[in-house]
């Protein structure tokens, strides 16, 4: 799976974690939780297992608690899947 | 990125000092979770940040002289729960089940009890669902008093609620009763520092095998105890036979909020007002707060966590 492809998927994700429409999330592998209102703390895990869910793959709780960039998110779930 | 965030947290904060410094001690640990703070304390009402004032001031006596170590354990203690978070999102339930679990993990574990027990204190001004729901017992259950009332409280802990109580003109007597010993001593301590106004008869009894009353409480108080519990439904069939009849019974129990020592779930308004209603009350009055002032009905579809707050009476 492309890095592009987990970028679309994940935004989709986010849009329904945040509860926002798909067209409202702008991202790229450069945004980070400072630029989305609704991602803090809470929405965080939810996110980060809705990911967890969707690519069949499972970070550590410290990876979680670093990934806050796209990008790392991305290549993290590409890192996981089974080759 | 911090000084807008500071600016602001001075302005939503202004006039309430004890807040503000409590909020400083959690900052002064955790510099990162400014954002949460601001969210937390800019969604209050003014008469939630009145009550949030009232609880900080109290907590601010019970930690002087320890404020570095109660922000840390603070910290320390959001990072446990947010493990539990993860696991709850993950398999849809708390991860204990059983007292014994709970024992053997947490409560027989004096320092993780210990730096536990302290981060909690902080939540109950830092959180906004936990300051919504004082400014409830406050305004709405001790200020709804109408006359001299005997007070009872399983599971003091923290013993802010009972100091409350002390000072309320109306207040006749009081007894705490807690399972554990070291809980009753905090409680012990915490109304020495605060001064209450009343004396308080501290009883160690587990409320699932608690002797029948032998006498009856015009307000009973069991607040983020019964998600504790094997079996909180029984915990409240037997209050039930505590309460005068003329009685009201607060209860305070939290929707999806996986903790190391939660043992039962409730998932929905429905699951609480079932539960309080299965043990033999009519509920007067259900206040809902999600954390961060979410709106509910998100939160409760997010399942992100919600105090529940139900007045019940004898039906
Ligand atoms: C999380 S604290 C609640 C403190 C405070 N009431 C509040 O609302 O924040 C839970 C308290 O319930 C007590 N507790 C737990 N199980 C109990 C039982 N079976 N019988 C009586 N008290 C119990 C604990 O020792 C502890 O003091």
């Amino acid at each position: 799976m492309s890095r592009e492809v987990i970028l679309g998927d994940i935004r989709e994700i986010m849009a329904d974690v945040f509860d926002m429409d798909v067209d409202d999330v702008v991202v790229t592998p450069d945004t980070t939780a400072d630029d989305i209102e609704e991602w803090d703390s809470l929405s965080h895990i939810r996110l980060i297992v809705a990911v967890e869910r969707r690519f069949k793959v499972k970070f550590t709780n410290a990876e979680i608690e670093r990934l806050r960039r796209v990008g790392d998110l991305v290549a993290l779930v590409e890192a996981k899947q089974p080759a | 990125m911090t000084a807008p965030h500071a600016a602001s947290l001075d302005l939503t904060l202004a006039g309430r000092p004890s807040a503000r410094a409590l909020a400083g001690i959690a900052l002064a640990a955790w510099p990162e979770h400014e954002k949460f703070l601001l969210r937390s304390f800019g969604q209050r009402s003014p008469a939630v940040l009145d009550a949030s004032e009232t609880v900080s001031a109290a907590i601010l006596k019970l930690i002087a002289g320890e404020e570095a170590r109660f922000g840390e354990d603070y910290r320390w203690t959001c990072d446990r729960l947010r493990e539990e978070e993860i696991f709850f999102h993950r398999e849809g339930r708390y991860r204990l089940s059983t007292f014994a679990e709970a024992h053997a993990e947490v409560y027989s574990n004096d320092v993780y009890m210990g730096r536990y027990m302290r981060g909690l204190l902080l939540t109950q001004a830092l959180w906004f669902n936990h300051a919504a729901t004082t400014e409830m017992f406050l305004a709405r259950v001790l200020g709804a008093m109408e006359g001299p009332f005997d007070y009872l409280e399983v599971g003091p802990g923290h013993g802010l609620m009972t100091a409350f109580a002390a000072a309320s003109p109306l207040c006749r007597s009081l007894e705490a009763w807690d399972v554990s010993a070291t809980s009753l001593e905090e409680t012990r301590a915490a109304l020495k520092k605060l001064g209450a106004a009343k004396p308080v008869a501290l009883v160690r009894t587990d409320i699932l095998r608690a002797e029948p009353a032998q006498r009856r409480f015009d307000l009973v108080v069991i607040s983020e105890v019964l998600e504790h519990l094997e079996a909180p439904g029984e915990a409240l069939r037997f209050l039930r036979s505590a309460l005068s009849e003329r009685g009201r019974i607060f209860v305070n129990v939290p929707i999806n909020s996986p903790s190391p020592d939660h043992l039962a779930l409730f998932s929905s308004r429905e699951d609480v007002v079932a539960l309080v209603e299965g043990a033999g009350y009519r509920i007067d009055r259900i206040e809902l707060y999600a954390t961060q002032g979410r709106p509910v009905e998100t939160a409760l579809a997010q399942k992100i966590s919600v105090s529940a707050a139900v007045v019940g009476r004898p039906e």
